[in-house]
């Protein structure tokens, strides 16, 4: 950049080194419009948001009748109270339900399977980030007694190719069986009938009845795992010679193995071209039947668009459910975000008097609601944990959602489920009516947005700019510190060229540190490797634990590698050597940052609303003190306040305090936050410790620089 | 000599063009695949039954199909096509014949077809063997834009690829009228580079304009038929065989309203009026067909016809004569087989019915006996009189 500065003077400089020489110059004003700029651009995205369309034109939802009758609901409700009975019966051992499902489905001419699966508890995997969960880890501390067994009922379409699969999901429980999950088989038996016979399947059918007494997840993913990526050797033969217990699984198929019906084997139908989960609220919402659509899989990956499109039509237009998308209730009440509403909505009425054809205000209560949306689709999507069962789907490329279903009113009323019933069921027939008749896999609409409601989206095209715009005063200004850092020394006069080739690599000392610290931040994140083998700890201890060590390696590591730096530094470049730090650490967090908007934006839009202004603003708090000017003293109190409020537990704090709610919350939530997060594999986990917490330690380090 | 005698007639009754309507063909192509345009299959379908009903036969009929959606898995009524949601007309019936489906629905094949330039392999069934004497329909449909027509989602026809088959076909006198219609968006620009002489065209839309599908039918769960085709339909379903109904008639019975488009019309290249050309001289046709006992026969005849017209020649005393004369030894074999109806269409009414009568009567001893019967009551009726 120095040399840059030299070249300005030349008259003949090409345009584009101009414009970058004048914005690193007036570095402080471009940082400070471009941040404003992006959390303003952050603040219109529910302006910006479009309606969503159905892009692929194959869809076509809604083109065909319902099929779906009292008949097969009728079916539905007799196999409902079947179910129910079961429970009653308090002698029956859990399998009895899969025997009668089973049996249900083998009426239907269904090929019939259950698979055994022995549940995976989550566990710390660093090496497998950014890798699906492979399949050599199965089982390795699942003990005998506890495996769970799906039911799969697979119906082959009657002209179809076979290459090509929907898959049904309803997660169930077979030792306490809830009227919520009977009515959500229910509805699933009633479609799963009806596509029995019908001629227009092009796709086969898959219903998996997952096993969720171990969690809905685990169920899923195990027999996807199966589905996908088969070991043909190992589990079984282990299995055969250490557990015994495997006699209720085979007991399970006597009745049915007589009829020929019903598999050994493990049966595969197509590819999946989409998976739906159905599920059923018990408590209902007192208003209106509503569905409740989950999308978001793991590290912020989303089922395409169009997905959510078709159920959002079908459900809107054809079966008048009301549908929802998660918000962060604490937003709609909030004031400031009402008035922010209020100021876009007479912005946009401004603007429409001048002209007509600009149409982008909205009305505030909208905003409002939008903002709530985005909010929570950005927090899910960033926390980068699924939001249900349908993530395990998103790991093998599949698109898949959960809906929610919730009926007004208690569904104890045999008259009131069977209309609930026909309801679900005919939004469900549809959908599956609409998947099938696509041609490819979904890929015309959107793979990457947030929802701003279940009708409202902002592409990656749009939400990139705030993002872009928050990160971009990074390396301007980092430039623009390495610049004055390597200008302003050599005033010397008797600086050899020696001195000078030293000074040039100066920076490489600052790397040097921000490279410890990275290490720091690589170490910090294993630590849980460690803590979670020690037994019997609460949470809070494990917290409290985790941040003894982390402050103990911190320390470690500055013995051991950070020794040299402080020898190095000599008094007369004090001054210099914090600026050239910022740069570096700027530059990395610049990095980070972009490398993790890759991987999960989300992430680093949140992350980047967070590290940016005290990357921005970090300076030695003693030279501002020492300055005593009111703009010296403020800078210094923001630094400060920032410099708090970055530190990962209390952001962690701050932001579950806003979006939920600061009641009950203890430091031991946070241990509880980051084992969800590992346990999901997210990249957030990943970020916060080798990006954000280095990032956030070198701030400190710049604020307490001795000056 | 009669025949001799009503030759010179037809010559001089004869239109400016110079020469006769002979006979009609049908292409009807669907270009697009995929069950979402089960439409484009039944427009196309529809109009292949239209066009059979009206009197162009099976064999004068090039259908192409981009996609079988009959056999479509997603098909609610396996094996059957249907152009409305009342099911009462399956399409894909017996007697179908396809000669184009699936991937060999092709721009190169399409202009193969037209241009008549086919490997020796190809069968006849699957060539246009117009002449200068035919009038040819040609139906597209499927999804267009700014000139270019699109193919099996792969590949476009372009306005100058059309323009200059036809202009090839004129060249090779391929045919003596030819109506081009399109169903497609903005099918008015696929029009735009015609020069050819004798091409009438009419699209669905005009540029910037989409064609919209008629209706859903709710039980196959797809639309069923495109609104321009759909209303063409329902003008022909008036008509028979032996309808005079003018073009003109046909292109004014599309309401802008109705079909959401402004169906365009290009007839500068047209010579005649469309009040005076009835629909049936493009879809339907003129022509009894002849029944041969064997397939090669029309070959034989085509070299005996020759040499008999030339006889004629060398007693002809008129120019024009030679013109057509000449024109008929060009023609393909079922021209010389039909000079006979030639003359039916061109003369007037007296010299028809007289030729008719003389043609039916089998033989020369037949029509000696018939004029001994025919004299008898003359003979009572002169004796009556003498009396």
């Amino acid at each position: 950049m120095g040399a840059n500065e030299n070249s300005s003077a030349k008259p003949r400089v090409r345009p584009i080194v101009r414009i970058g020489i004048f914005l690193i110059s007036h570095s402080n004003i471009v940082s400070l419009i471009c941040f404003l700029a992006g959390v303003l651009a952050l603040l219109l995205l529910p302006v910006l948001a479009k309606n969503t369309y159905i892009s692929e034109n194959a869809l076509m939802p809604g083109s065909a009748n319902n099929m779906l009758s009292t008949h097969q609901v009728s079916d539905a409700s007799k196999f409902i109270k079947d179910l129910t009975d079961l429970e009653f019966r308090s002698t029956t051992s859990p399998i009895e339900s899969q025997k009668l499902i089973a049996q249900y489905m083998s009426a239907l001419d269904a090929e019939v399977t259950f698979h055994k699966f022995y549940p995976q508890f989550s566990q710390f995997h660093p090496p497998h980030f950014f890798t699906s969960s492979d399949s050599g880890l199965i089982a390795e501390n699942g003990t005998c007694s506890s495996f769970g067994i799906n039911t799969i009922g697979i119906i082959r379409a009657p002209r179809g190719d076979g290459k090509e699969a929907i898959v049904l999901v309803t997660p169930y429980n077979p030792n306490k069986v809830g009227l919520g999950e009977a009515v959500s088989l229910g509805i699933a038996y009633s479609v799963f009938s009806l596509l029995s016979h019908v001629t227009w399947l092009a796709k086969d059918i898959v219903w998996l009845v997952a096993d969720s007494q171990y969690g809905e997840y685990p169920a899923v993913a195990a027999w996807l795992r199966e589905y996908q990526a088969p070991v043909f050797h190992r589990v079984d033969e282990i299995n055969r010679e250490t557990c015994n217990a495997s006699t209720t699984f085979n007991e399970l198929g006597q009745g049915l193995y007589l009829d020929g019906k019903l598999n050994s084997d493990f049966r595969r139908a197509g590819t999946m071209a989409a998976a739906l989960v159905i599920k059923v609220a018990e408590q209902g919402n007192q208003y209106e039947d509503s569905l409740n659509i989950y999308a978001e899989a793991s590290n912020g990956q989303m089922p395409n668009l169009d997905l959510i499109n078709i159920v959002n039509y079908l459900a809107v237009h054809k079966q008048g459910l009301r549908i929802k998308v998660k918000k962060m209730w604490s937003l709609l009440d909030s004031r400031w975000l009402n008035a922010l509403g209020v100021i876009f909505e007479s912005l946009g009425k401004i603007a429409r008097s001048l002209n007509p054809q600009w149409k982008f205000g909205i009305p505030a209560t909208e905003y409002v609601e939008g903002a709530a949306t985005l909010a929570s689709s950005l927090y899910y999507q960033g926390l980068g944990v699924p939001t249900g069962p349908h993530g395990a789907f998103r790991d093998y490329q599949v698109d898949a959602i959960t809906l929610e279903i919730s009926p007004k009113v208690s569904l104890t009323k045999v008259i009131r489920r069977d209309e609930f019933i026909l309801r679900g069921g005919r939004l469900i027939e549809g959908v599956i009516r609409s998947i099938n008749n696509l041609l490819e896999k979904f890929h015309q609409s959107f793979f990457l947005y947030l929802l701003t409601s279940p009708s409202k989206f902002v592409s990656v095209g749009v939400y990139m700019i705030p993002f872009a715009l928050l990160v971009a005063p990074l390396p301007i200004l980092a430039a623009y510190l390495h610049a004055n850092a390597s200008n302003s020394t050599p005033q010397i006069p008797s600086a050899s060229e020696v001195d000078v080739r030293h000074k040039s690599w100066k920076w490489l000392n600052s790397a040097r540190k921000v490279l410890v610290t990275h290490l720091w931040g690589v170490v910090v994140s294993l630590l849980p490797l460690v803590l979670c083998r020690i037994p019997n700890t609460t949470l809070t201890l494990n917290f409290v634990l985790w941040g003894l060590l982390s402050a103990f390696s911190l320390l470690i590591l500055y013995l051991i590698l950070g020794c040299p730096i402080f020898e190095a530094a000599g008094s007369q470049h004090e001054k210099n050597k914090w600026a050239s730090l910022k740069s570096v650490t700027i530059s990395t967090t610049f990095i980070g940052l972009s490398l993790m908007s890759v991987i999960n934006f989300a992430t680093a839009e949140i992350g980047a609303l967070l590290i940016v202004p005290i990357c921005l603003l970090a300076r030695p708090l003693k030279l501002d003190i020492q300055a005593r000017s009111w703009r010296t003293l403020l800078r210094a109190s923001c630094n400060i306040a920032l410099g708090f409020v970055v530190f990962p537990p209390i952001s962690f704090v701050l932001l579950t305090g806003a979006f939920e709610d600061f009641y009950g919350i203890n430091v031991g939530d946070y241990w509880n936050w980051v084992e969800s997060l590992w346990a999901w594999n997210s990249a957030t986990y990943l970020y916060v410790g080798v990006v954000h917490l280095p990032c956030w330690a070198l701030c400190i380090h710049i604020l307490f620089h001795p000056c | 000599m009669l025949i001799f005698l009503s030759f010179s007639a037809a010559c001089s009754s004869a239109s400016s063009d110079a020469t006769m309507h002979t006979n009609n063909w049908a292409v009807l192509v669907c270009t697009s695949r995929f069950w979402f345009n089960y439409r484009h299959m039944a427009n196309t379908l529809s109009l292949y039954r239209t066009v059979k009903r009206l009197g162009i036969p099976d064999e004068r009929i090039i259908l192409m199909l981009a996609d079988d959606m009959a056999c479509n898995a997603r098909n609610k009524y396996p094996a059957q096509v249907f152009n409305n949601e009342n099911h009462r007309l399956n399409l894909y019936g017996d007697n179908v014949e396809v000669d184009y489906r699936g991937y060999e629905v092709t721009v190169e094949n399409f202009l193969r077809v037209l241009t008549g330039r086919h490997e020796t392999a190809v069968p006849r069934s699957k060539r246009l063997l117009s002449d200068e004497g035919s009038h040819i329909l040609l139906y597209m449909t499927g999804h267009g834009g700014d000139e270019f027509l699109k193919f099996q989602d792969s590949e476009e026809l372009q306005s100058h690829d059309l323009a200059d088959a036809v202009k090839q076909m004129k060249e090779k006198r391929r045919f003596k009228e030819l109506l081009i219609m399109v169903d497609t968006c903005q099918a008015s620009t696929l029009f735009s580079q015609l020069h050819s002489p004798g091409v009438l065209a009419i699209g669905s839309s005009m540029k910037g304009e989409n064609s919209y599908s008629h209706h859903l039918d709710s039980d196959v769960g797809v639309s069923v038929v495109d609104r321009f085709t759909f209303y063409t339909l329902a003008f022909f379903e008036r008509l028979n065989m032996y309808d005079n109904a003018s073009l003109s008639s046909l292109f004014n019975s599309y309401n802008p309203n109705l079909l959401m488009s402004t169906a365009y019309y290009r007839m500068d290249l047209y010579q005649r009026h469309l009040d005076e050309v009835p629909v049936t001289n493009f879809f339907g046709s003129v022509m009894k067909t002849i029944h041969t006992d064997s397939a090669y026969r029309s070959g034989s005849n085509k070299k005996v016809g020759p040499a008999k017209t030339k006889m004629s020649l060398e007693q002809s005393i008129s120019d024009s004569d030679r013109i057509i004369l000449r024109n008929s030894d060009e023609e393909g074999p079922f021209n010389n087989l039909s000079v006979e109806e030639y003359l039916r269409d061109s003369v007037g009414q007296i010299w028809s019915a007289i030729f008719s009568n003389v043609n039916t009567f089998e033989s020369i001893d037949a029509f000696v006996c018939y004029g001994l019967i025919l004299m008898l009551p003359l003979l009572i009726f002169s004796t009556w009189l003498s009396k």
